[in-house]
């Protein structure tokens, strides 16, 4: 676990009481997790929180918002300026830095690993946006690849969105095996390049 | 010149009423098995499998299949394309399809035969004679389970033979098989069920529908679909999060299909309740003791309250109740007051000294206000009157229930 930053240059308290949130509701869930915590984990009295932010809730979907945020601007900078061979190279690093942001931000993947947010969606229109944009965002990227790798002929001709989210899911999986320690995730990752290299390039 | 449609209870003399029907005017009968095996060739599923939709019980692996909706959308489009190809001939269609046409399609007489349970175990035993009371009880039981959960998942509500589904349902036990023939017959050649341009404009619709929704079916969607004049509207039931992604996905399927004209998508009401089953199982009470000494009573009772999944064990005295309530702890109890032996009260006395979680809820015929006093006194959870409402009965096991879960948490 990344240590909580202290108020150090740059960082407002703002957004240090967002990160502490984030990584105290992914590691403890959202009803375990007090606002007293999240105030002892920053320093900060628990009136300057509720000053930022009216309500747990509000607290939570901000960091929610916080994630989505991070994971869309992390990929985006990956992908500025770079070229891919072809798209079934594309897609291997994408799968390559998919993994290795969900090690990197380990609690990211967490919180959206977790029950909470997906039960408050149901009754949350500004949560379920933020869970929506995400994953619309995740699979866009790997449909992306799919798409050229169609055109330029490194992938066979497969159903695009379905392809991507088989593919995605698969990532999903292994994320959920690295974060919950079901195996050692390492271990799987040539294998997992193979089978997504089979999909993609299987002709029927 | 319309189309007759017959939904019946098991042992309701369908077949020989049907066959009375075909005596007296010039239709045609097309029957469950009919359809089934014209669904069955459009979609290259087999006719077992389809079958299977019927039935109450749904495959664990449904979820990720969607196998049952996909048996659904074609048997529509079976029975859409029965219906369009027949024009204004006449025809009757019977069995579970018949509820799979839309309501809009005015040329439609819908029919039901029915009869109370007493009378089709008697037909049963005079029909397949060797049979035992106790197995034909269970498979009327079941046939109306099965019936019971069809009517549900189109039209969400609980009893297969309201009459709200219908334009007419026949008591057979109260009509001869000549005179339901006659009545039906009588009735379909008043002119509100004539076929004319609206009704076939609205039979094109369907068609349209079906097609649409084979089309989305066979790529693993389980989507409703309407049609108006070519306009498609496609209704998400089943809630989502990459809902954006899942609209673009439908409406370029459902743009390929010859003669829709325009897609539109639109949240049904259901989206939002994530699992309806699982809020469902948790309203009402799983372990229900029914005690009442008339027999008749209960039995109906016991049958209305399994139309709205609710399983009860009954029994007809004071002694074997308390019996049930040593043996099996049930959580909630019907209890009647005038009763041999043991009466109510002292039973709801008993239970209430022994299990005090247990509620009670008295229903009785000849209640005073005294008595009433006495069991409320005595901690019972409600006193209501018979006759009585299904649907106070219903509302008032609810309460009991989240009473019970409410003592659990403490």
């Amino acid at each position: 676990m990344p240590k909580i930053s202290k108020n150090s240059e740059g960082v407002s308290k703002k957004e240090e009481i967002l990160n502490a949130a984030i990584i105290l509701f992914a590691e403890q869930g959202f009803s375990n997790t007090s606002i007293t915590e999240v105030a002892k984990a920053t320093n900060a009295s628990t009136a300057n929180i509720f000053y930022h932010f009216k309500t747990k809730e509000e607290l939570f979907l901000a960091a929610l918002q916080n994630v989505k945020e991070g994971i869309i601007s992390h990929f985006d900078e990956y992908f500025k300026d770079r070229e891919f061979e072809n798209g079934l190279q594309m897609m291997e690093e994408i799968i390559a830095y998919y993994l290795y942001i969900a090690g990197a931000m380990e609690q990211w993947f967490l919180l959206l690993h977790s029950h909470y947010p997906y039960r408050l969606a149901l009754v949350n229109e500004v949560c379920r946006e933020h869970l929506e944009k995400t994953y619309n965002s995740l699979v866009e990227i790997f449909e992306k690849a799919v798409v050229k790798g169609k055109e330029d002929g490194s992938i066979a001709d497969v159903d695009s969105r379905k392809t991507a989210l088989v593919i995605f899911s698969m990532i999903e999986g292994v994320v959920r095996f690295k974060i919950y320690n079901l195996y050692d995730s390492g271990v799987l990752f040539a294998e997992l390049i193979k089978s997504c290299n089979k999909i993609l390039k299987y002709k029927e | 010149m319309p189309v007759i449609t017959i939904f019946s209870g098991n042992f309701c003399h369908e077949d020989a009423i049907v066959k009375e029907l075909v005596k007296a005017t010039d239709y045609n009968l097309t029957s469950q098995q009919e359809i089934v095996k014209k669904a069955s060739t459009l979609s290259k599923i087999a006719e077992a499998k389809i079958t299977e939709a019927f039935m109450e019980k749904t495959s664990i692996f449904n979820k990720f299949t969607h196998e049952k909706e996909r048996s659904i959308a074609y048997l529509r489009l079976a029975i859409a394309e029965l219906i369009e190809n027949c024009g204004d001939q006449e025809v009757i269609f019977a069995g579970f399809p018949v509820h799979l046409i839309p309501r809009d399609i005015n040329h439609v007489l819908r029919t039901c035969l029915i009869a109370d349970i007493k009378y089709r175990v008697k037909t049963a035993l005079i029909e397949q004679s060797g049979q035992s009371e106790k197995n034909a009880m269970k498979f009327i039981k079941e046939h109306d389970k099965n019936s019971s959960a069809w009517v549900k998942s189109i039209f969400s509500i609980e009893d297969p033979w309201d009459i709200s589904i219908y334009d007419m349902v026949i008591p057979v036990d109260k009509t001869t098989i000549k005179d339901t023939a006659a009545l039906i017959v009588e009735k379909s050649k008043s002119g509100a069920v004539e076929y004319n341009e609206r009704s076939k404009g609205a039979v094109r619709d369907f068609h349209l529908a079906a097609v649409v929704e084979t089309a989305l079916a066979d790529e693993g969607h389980n989507i409703g679909v309407s049609a108006k004049n070519g306009a498609v509207k496609l209704t998400i039931n089943n809630n989502v999060l990459m809902l954006k992604k899942l609209e673009e996905d439908i409406k370029s399927i459902a743009q390929k299909v010859h003669g829709v004209t325009s897609v539109e998508t639109e949240i049904g009401k259901n989206f939002y309740q994530a699992d309806i089953y699982r809020k469902y199982d948790f309203e009402i009470p799983s372990k229900l003791l029914l005690v009442d000494d008339e027999r008749e009573f209960v039995q109906t009772l016991s049958e209305r309250l399994l139309l709205r999944d609710m399983t009860s064990a009954v029994a007809y005295d004071g002694e074997s109740a308390l019996s049930i309530v040593d043996e099996d702890e049930p959580e909630v109890m019907i209890l009647d007051l005038k009763m041999p032996g043991i009466d109510g009260i002292e039973v709801l006395r008993k239970v209430k000294a022994t299990k005090p979680e247990i509620e009670v809820i008295i229903l009785t015929g000849h209640g005073s206000e005294a008595d009433r006093k006495i069991c409320m006194e005595l901690g019972a959870f409600a006193y209501l009157h018979k006759p009585v409402d299904i649907d106070l009965l219903s509302q008032t096991l609810k309460q009991a229930n989240e009473k019970i879960k409410n003592n659990l948490k403490k």
